[in-house]
């Protein structure tokens, strides 16, 4: 063979190799697809297992939970149960099923599956225990002693102590009841083909590529307008927008700040923004000097310019805190207004705390993490306006994981976090976050706060079932945080959509589900 | 020639299990834990704990070293922390889109910088040297991301000519004509870098030969230039550019990871990716293992190669 033969068989060689490998599927046009662009691919979508957003997102399209948010807050309305009863001393809850609703595989949906969803996750000898790992099953879960069956569409749950928020609890993903024969039968390999209630049917994940769901034509709740949801996964923000402006998706969720602006007037958009249950703090060491003292946290509180990190960092994804209750819901307490900017209040009280010199101090900063936001930049920004009353703070910025466990050493004196409840209920925020029994490491109150009248309010709510008695009891007790403040109260993450003209009926959520479900396309 | 080949391929053996134990050393070693980063600000300590423990994290090092090795050497990868899926399946699966991706790339980039090699080579401070020059220095210094995000805004967001993610399209009509343009952009951002290389070890290489006393015999006896130029002295030329290449095939294959996240290309690169970000230990060992192991095969494909171009070289 000569030379140039060998060389040209080589290429034929290459360019087969190429197309046989390149043979894919075909994808035949749906009638509607909705094609959704996520900033990461969901890991995997049994929701009692999912610790992040995109998994979630895409999950609760399949399964539901018994009780569920409204559409546009996160009030407590009626999901797969129709209607439930709690006793007096508000330890167990009973909830009437809603009849007639099978799942995806056609299996019926009873008070049985019910009990297998949950206790597959707190009961180490149920059989599908060992099938997953359930990281929140104690933080969710903990406080469940028994679910009992009382008949084919009743069941009810003992609690082991009375806690009010318990109905939010219930609307967490890892509440979603799943098909008992589809979990069983696909054993770990469940969290990549769910089987549940949900608007959408699970029909297909090519890794990497697309997650696909398809309408289900029974869906209990109201008919679902698209036929096929498509959701792909594009980390890179300028991949995202370019497909979005160019077709490719109809939907994107978290615009990155710097891209807010280009979208906001743009012809063939629409972006839409919504105020999430969530919270980005500062958080003081309260157990050490000099944040012992109430004045020096005030002054903290009055030396940073919210509205400036908002503005200029977040670029409107942001709307400044004065607290960790999410304005306008029930708890909140409307009287308290966020900490204005005033530096020459905040050089005042360090004064009179004994500080008119200032002092140095640490923050750690995570690098990025789960509703973080933009945590460097945000923190080089209050590390500049505490430096103007005084306050040299150095930043250490760490990996989000080695961020977490060294909160956990109780060395911090100032660290950057979030919470995102996902839910207007203050007790999902303010017990964990700051009651007393909450310090880290038992519990995430990392900011080391004790303040004994707001325990007791905080405990007292937990044991009333009364909502508005709850509310009032919770408007103290963000009366008690304004004057006696844990935190550096920062923001509250504003989530963006952005999607074509096309798509109608979309409303983001507080919870930051996103429930295309309501969505038609034009 | 069997007996080298069984030699080489014994050597795989301690070359992996090298690269096992550093991918085990650094990913353990570095801060951050996938339990931690999985549970989030939400996790107690007693979570944490108990996740660690589940994941056998709580046991000591060479201790999870040995047992996750013991699974490898019964062609049992593990299953990734976080998607609780079997590794080696999602390896697998998402190797096939790498391929095609990295065997576009060399496919170009050592077709186009052995074509510019040759043509400034022949042609010494012609204006085509002179631009091959100036586009490999360019090529060269620039990062593939960068170069990726200008092409995509020309072409997919500005001219709207080629796709700007993903390997098909939700709406498109899926097959290989969807493919190949979903594979441009991603395919020249990858092979920018390697094609400069390729170009100039090509370029200084025949020139070195066109120097030579057999070339000058050549083109005494009157034989045309492009004849001398392609077959006699680029023949010559091609054993270190040879060499060369498999090492972009390394190359290749490592970078991407860059270009694979920069158009949501569904590959090995993405998913590792993904991997370290959530520390997710079997998953990325079990990527990096499958790519040492091509990368060290194609290595070999390539010093056989040597024999098939210069019949002169035999391998004892």
């Amino acid at each position: 063979m000569r030379f140039g033969q060998r060389w040209w068989s080589c290429a034929a060689l290459a360019v087969l190799v190429l197309l046989v490998a390149g043979t894919g599927p075909s994808h035949g046009q749906a009638a509607s697809t909705l094609v959704v662009g996520l900033v990461a691919e969901p890991v995997l979508l049994d929701p009692a297992q999912v610790t992040d957003l995109n998994s979630n997102r895409v999950g609760r399209r399949v399964v539901e939970t018994l009780v569920t948010f409204a559409d546009e807050s996160t009030q407590i309305v009626p999901g797969l149960a129709d209607s439930w009863t709690v006793s007096k001393d508000g330890l167990s809850y009973t909830f009437k099923l809603r009849k007639g609703i099978a799942f995806h595989d056609g299996t019926p949906f009873n008070a049985q599956a019910v009990k297998f969803s949950i206790e597959r996750q707190i009961n180490p000898e149920h059989p599908a225990n060992k099938l997953g790992k359930y990281p929140f099953a104690a933080y969710f879960f903990g406080n469940v002693k028994a679910v009992e069956v009382m008949d084919e569409s009743t069941v009810r749950f003992i609690l082991k102590e009375p806690r009010a928020s318990f109905l939010a609890i219930l609307t967490a993903g890892a509440a979603s009841v799943v098909s008992p024969t589809a979990a069983m039968k696909a054993g770990q390999d469940y969290g990549a083909s769910p089987v549940g209630t949900g608007p959408f049917k699970f029909v297909q994940w090519d890794r990497g590529q697309r997650v696909v769901l398809e309408k289900n034509p029974s869906y209990w709740r109201f008919p679902v307008k698209v036929d096929r949801v498509i959701f792909r996964p594009i980390t890179e923000d300028q991949a995202r927008l370019t497909e979005l402006l160019t077709g490719a998706l109809d939907l994107i969720v978290g615009t990155p700040p710097d891209f807010v602006a280009q979208l906001e007037n743009h012809p063939k958009v629409t972006l839409q923004r919504q105020v999430g249950a969530h919270v980005w703090y500062l958080g003081f060491n309260n157990s050490k000097k000099p944040f012992d003292d109430k004045r020096v946290r005030q002054a903290l509180n009055y030396a940073v310019d919210k509205e400036a990190i908002v503005r200029d960092v977040l670029k409107g994804t942001g709307a400044v805190s004065k607290g960790p209750v999410l304005p306008g819901t029930w708890g909140d307490e409307s009287g308290i207004k966020p900490f204005p900017y005033d530096p020459e209040r905040a050089r005042k009280l360090l004064a009179e705390a004994g500080l008119a010199s200032g002092f140095s101090t640490t923050l750690w900063v995570p690098e990025s993490g789960s509703g973080m936001q933009s945590p460097v930049a945000m923190s080089t920004i209050i590390q500049s306006n505490l430096k103007a009353v005084g306050v040299n703070v150095t930043l250490q910025t760490m990996e989000w994981g080695a961020f977490l466990a060294k909160l956990r050493t109780k060395e911090q004196d100032l660290f950057a976090l979030s919470w995102m409840a996902g839910s207007e209920d203050p007790d999902l925020v303010m017990y964990p976050l700051l009651h007393s029994s909450q310090w880290t490491p038992v519990g995430p109150n990392r900011a080391m706060y004790k303040n004994p009248r707001f325990d007791e309010v905080l405990t007292q709510a937990r044991l009333t079932t009364d909502q508005a008695k709850r509310a009032q009891l919770y408007r103290e007790a963000q009366r008690l945080l304004h004057d006696d403040p844990p935190w550096i109260f920062i923001d509250h993450e504003v989530q963006t959509a952005a999607f074509a003209k096309r798509v109608q009926g979309f409303k983001l959520h507080p919870s930051f589900d996103l429930r295309v479900e309501t969505i038609s396309l034009k | 020639m069997g007996r080298y080949l069984l030699r080489r391929l014994l050597l795989l053996v301690p070359v992996l299990l090298g690269v096992s134990v550093v991918v085990f050393l650094v990913l353990h070693l570095a801060p951050g834990d996938p339990a931690e980063i999985m549970l989030g600000s939400q996790a107690t300590q007693e979570d944490v704990t108990r996740l660690r423990a589940d994941l056998g994290l709580d046991e000591p090092l060479p201790l999870q070293y040995a047992r996750w090795m013991a699974h490898v050497l019964q062609g049992d990868l593990g299953r990734s922390i976080r998607m609780r899926q079997p590794v080696l399946g999602e390896v697998l699966i998402r190797f096939r889109a790498t391929l095609i991706l990295t065997a576009t790339a060399l496919l170009l980039s050592s077709v186009g910088g052995i074509a510019l090699g040759v043509l400034s080579a022949a042609r010494p401070r012609s204006a085509v040297d002179q631009l091959s020059t100036l586009g490999s220095i360019f090529g060269a210094s620039m990062p593939s991301f960068w170069l990726g995000l200008v092409l995509m805004v020309c072409f997919s967001l500005w001219l709207g000519w080629l796709p700007a993610s993903g390997m098909y399209g939700a709406h498109g009509p899926g097959g290989l004509a969807d493919l190949l343009s979903h594979l441009v952009l991603p395919a020249v951002t990858l092979a920018a870098a390697s094609t400069t290389i390729i170009a100039r070890l090509t370029r200084s290489t025949m020139l070195d030969i066109l120097r030579q006393d057999f070339v000058r015999t050549a083109r005494a006896k009157g034989l045309v230039e492009r004849g001398v130029v392609l077959r006699h002295a680029l023949r010559n030329a091609l054993i270190p550019t040879v060499t060369v290449v498999g090492v972009q095939a390394g190359y290749l294959l490592g970078g991407a990871i860059l270009t694979e996240t920069v158009f949501a290309w569904p590959g090995v690169g993405t998913l590792m990716l993904q991997g370290i970000l959530a520390r997710d230990f079997p998953l990325v060992q079990g990527c990096v293992l499958v790519i040492a192991l091509v990368f060290v095969l194609f290595n070999l494909a390539v010093d056989l190669l040597y024999a098939f171009l210069d019949p002169r070289i035999r391998y004892e």
